[in-house]
């Protein structure tokens, strides 16, 4: 009996001296807060049907585990980009393109250092439900940091859209269309009809004023005054989708670079906008569009533009060579001019003789 | 001068005067007229209201394809033209959308002009051809094919280019034309592909590729003086290989204790030490001296012109603080933290949670 309390004593103090260091490093207690995720996810569902699917979760940190909360939250667009906003308050009102009541997530998962989880999802879409595009985004919140003044917190986001087939409203309507500069990030202030700077980005702008997110594709031509011609081909390489309601507008390179890097094991593609080569000029500008979802009718809109390119070396030597032909003009011209006067009055003067 | 108006009078009267019984305002109405309805029908027109019904829309699936258009030109078609391309543009090279094959396609229905059978059939290709055309209705015209086999890429939707012609097999001028839009969609579980991945880490010092961090996730700041700033730091790593990029939000309160705020920079601003100010950048600064910039190859992945501004900080609860509009791979971003405070800014333990959130672009 004595011994057995011995023992008790013993591990009570132990587990009081763990109790009372444990505040002394309050990180190890933290989640890790290093994920990866599915950043998007496409469906398309028939009223009255549901689908199951599986978010792949993994948690990068080797050392902390992974402790998440996952919910569903609505997104509309921010602004003429690709950047979502996302209604994280819990009394967000819903949204009428709201995939929530329609998705069930698990709310916790919980997963190793440096191991990979699969966890069930699944949307079902009721009979009555109307054809369009529904969305929303998944997020999964590493939980707050206790202590210190700043904690820190990271979250990660899916975003899920679905589409239900049927006749659905599409209606986008081009804004603007032109040369434009890839630092306004969409702002319709990027627009440009003279630009100093070499031109390596047209853009449009369309708006969408249908029930459905669209993906436009087709092609951009630019002309310069002596007819030759050169053409994107594809002006939405990312399938990059204008939301419902949103005004969107759509960067496309004149000339784009391609770069392929390792990426966990695989291959990743990414490309950017490189010089387009243009020479200064005049150069005009069509745009060719076609949109238009399965089983609905394809719509096209076409675009007409024009833009100057008329860099300061270009304006400075341009107006060099053209002082220079005036002056010669002028010079040769008084030559000329004093040639035929000295010419006359000698002829005058032999005459007066 | 009067040689000039001379040879006007004469010029008028050669012109208007004695052709004047031929240009009647009626004469030119007719020429208008012709003008107008005559043009038109001599050029090609575009067929209306083209769409594409793919039965099944998973990559790769074989399926049925139920092509729709109504034809325009009153002109009687003998041959229809389809061409499977990635470009719906008809002047532009076609390349074949990799997986699809209409080479084994059946045609199993037709509405509207009717008396159609397959001609020819390629992977890409399909000409439809009827032994004596001609033109019966302006309503929708609808063919149908079975065992068409779906293209794989899902990145990227394709297009049906369109053309009719009065001869049997689809050689020369082309009457009317048009291209339907198409596209595949994601299956549920796709083991062939690479799936998109976004990766994310937070803490206050982490390493590029996420694998460790400090495991420290609060800063402590030190005690406020209202003739110096305090600061902070932290920070992230974000990549990813999807085609829209990322885009990273901050959301959070700014410093609070109980009810007293110190209030947060609406707009990029200098720090000011005597002044309640609470606010964060990107890069390297100065003033005071904190901070760095981003490291990585990725040019495309920046803080958002805001917060990349070098003495200057803000902070608004939602803003998107950095991004890149397509794939980019680990970038890693310092945030620092300033905080000042006024005279009057009430006494107490002051903190708040930052939760940066990364999400896709869609």
């Amino acid at each position: 009996m004595k011994r057995f309390k011995g023992i008790a004593l013993v591990a009570i103090a132990v587990l009081m001296g763990a109790v009372y260091l444990l505040p002394a490093a309050p990180a190890s207690a933290q989640s890790s807060a290093s994920l990866s995720i599915a950043p998007k996810k496409n469906y398309v569902i028939e009223p009255g049907k549901s689908i199951d699917d599986k978010l792949t979760i993994r948690n990068l940190d080797r050392t902390q585990t992974l402790e998440l909360s996952l919910r569903v939250v609505d997104f509309t667009f921010t602004d003429n980009g690709g950047t979502p906003k996302l209604f994280l308050d819990e009394n967000a009102p819903q949204t009428t393109w709201s995939l929530k009541p329609f998705t069930s997530i698990p709310k916790k998962v919980s997963i190793e250092p440096g191991a990979t989880k699969t966890v069930d999802m699944s949307v079902t879409i009721p009979a009555n439900q109307g054809a369009g595009s529904y969305y929303s985004a998944i997020v999964y919140g590493t939980g707050a940091s206790e202590g210190g003044n700043v904690g820190l917190s990271a979250s990660g986001v899916t975003l899920v859209f679905t589409t239900i087939p049927g006749q659905v409203k599409e209606n986008l309507t081009l804004k603007k269309f032109g040369m434009y500069d890839p630092t306004a990030r969409g702002d319709l202030k990027g627009y440009k009809f003279i630009s100093e700077k070499e031109p390596t980005v047209i853009g449009y702008t369309l708006e969408n004023t249908g029930n459905v997110a669209e993906s436009p594709v087709g092609s951009i031509t630019i002309k310069d005054i002596f007819g030759r011609e050169r053409t994107i081909d594809n002006v939405n390489p990312a399938g990059s989708l204008a939301l419902i309601g949103q005004t969107r507008t759509y960067q496309a390179c004149i000339k784009l670079a391609s770069q392929n890097e390792g990426f966990e094991g695989t291959t990743a593609a990414g490309s950017a906008c490189t010089s387009s080569g243009l020479w200064p000029g005049y150069y005009r500008t069509t745009l060719d569009l076609f949109y238009g979802q399965n089983g609905n009718l394809t719509k096209e809109i076409a675009g007409k533009g024009s833009f100057w390119y008329l860099p300061w070396w270009f304006v400075i030597t341009f107006l060099v060579l053209l002082a220079a032909v005036v002056i010669a003009v002028w010079r040769a011209y008084v030559i000329v001019r004093g040639k035929i006067s000295g010419a006359r009055s000698r002829k005058s003067l032999r005459r007066r003789r | 001068m009067t040689g000039m108006n001379h040879r006007l009078l004469r010029f008028h009267a050669a012109t208007f005067i004695r052709w004047r019984h031929l240009w009647t305002p009626e004469l030119v109405a007719l020429l208008f007229a012709l003008f107008v309805f005559v043009a038109p029908t001599s050029a090609s027109t575009r067929l209306e209201d083209r769409s594409l019904f793919m039965q099944n829309n998973s990559p790769g699936s074989t399926t049925s394809y139920t092509v729709s258009f109504r034809y325009m030109t009153p002109v009687p078609v003998n041959s229809v033209d389809m061409l499977f391309c990635i470009s719906p543009i008809p002047y532009e090279a076609c390349v074949t959308p990799p997986g699809l094959d209409a080479s084994n396609v059946v045609l199993s229905d037709q509405t509207g002009e009717t008396g159609f059978s397959i001609a020819s059939k390629s992977a890409n290709h399909i000409v439809l051809s009827r032994p004596s055309g001609g033109f019966t209705a302006s309503q929708l015209s609808s063919y149908k094919f079975d065992n068409m086999k779906n293209p794989t890429n899902v990145n990227q939707s394709f297009s049906i280019r369109l053309r009719t012609h009065s001869t049997l097999d689809a050689s020369g001028p082309q009457v009317d034309f048009g291209s339907v839009k198409g596209q595949v969609t994601e299956g549920v579980n796709i083991e062939t592909q690479v799936p998109p991945m976004l990766m994310f880490c937070v803490a206050q010092q982490v390493e590029e590729n996420c694998e460790s961090t400090n495991e420290t996730y609060y800063t402590n700041m030190g005690q406020m003086e209202t003739d110096s700033t305090l600061v902070a730091r932290s920070q992230m790593s974000v990549g990813t290989n999807a085609s829209g990029g990322f885009a990273i939000i901050s959301v959070g309160t700014p410093l609070a204790a109980g009810t007293s705020v110190i209030d947060n920079i609406p707009t990029p601003t200098e720090s000011t030490p005597g002044k309640d100010q609470f606010g964060i950048n990107l890069v390297a600064n100065t003033a005071p001296a904190i901070g760095s910039n981003p490291e990585g190859d990725w040019a495309n992945a920046t803080p958002t012109a805001d917060y990349g501004i070098p003495d200057q900080y803000k902070y608004v609860s939602g803003d998107v603080i950095a991004e890149s509009p397509n794939v980019s791979l680990m970038k890693k971003f310092t945030i620092s933290y300033i905080v000042n405070a006024s005279p009057s800014l009430r006494a107490g333990v002051y903190s708040t949670t930052i939760t940066y959130i990364a999400s896709g672009r869609f």
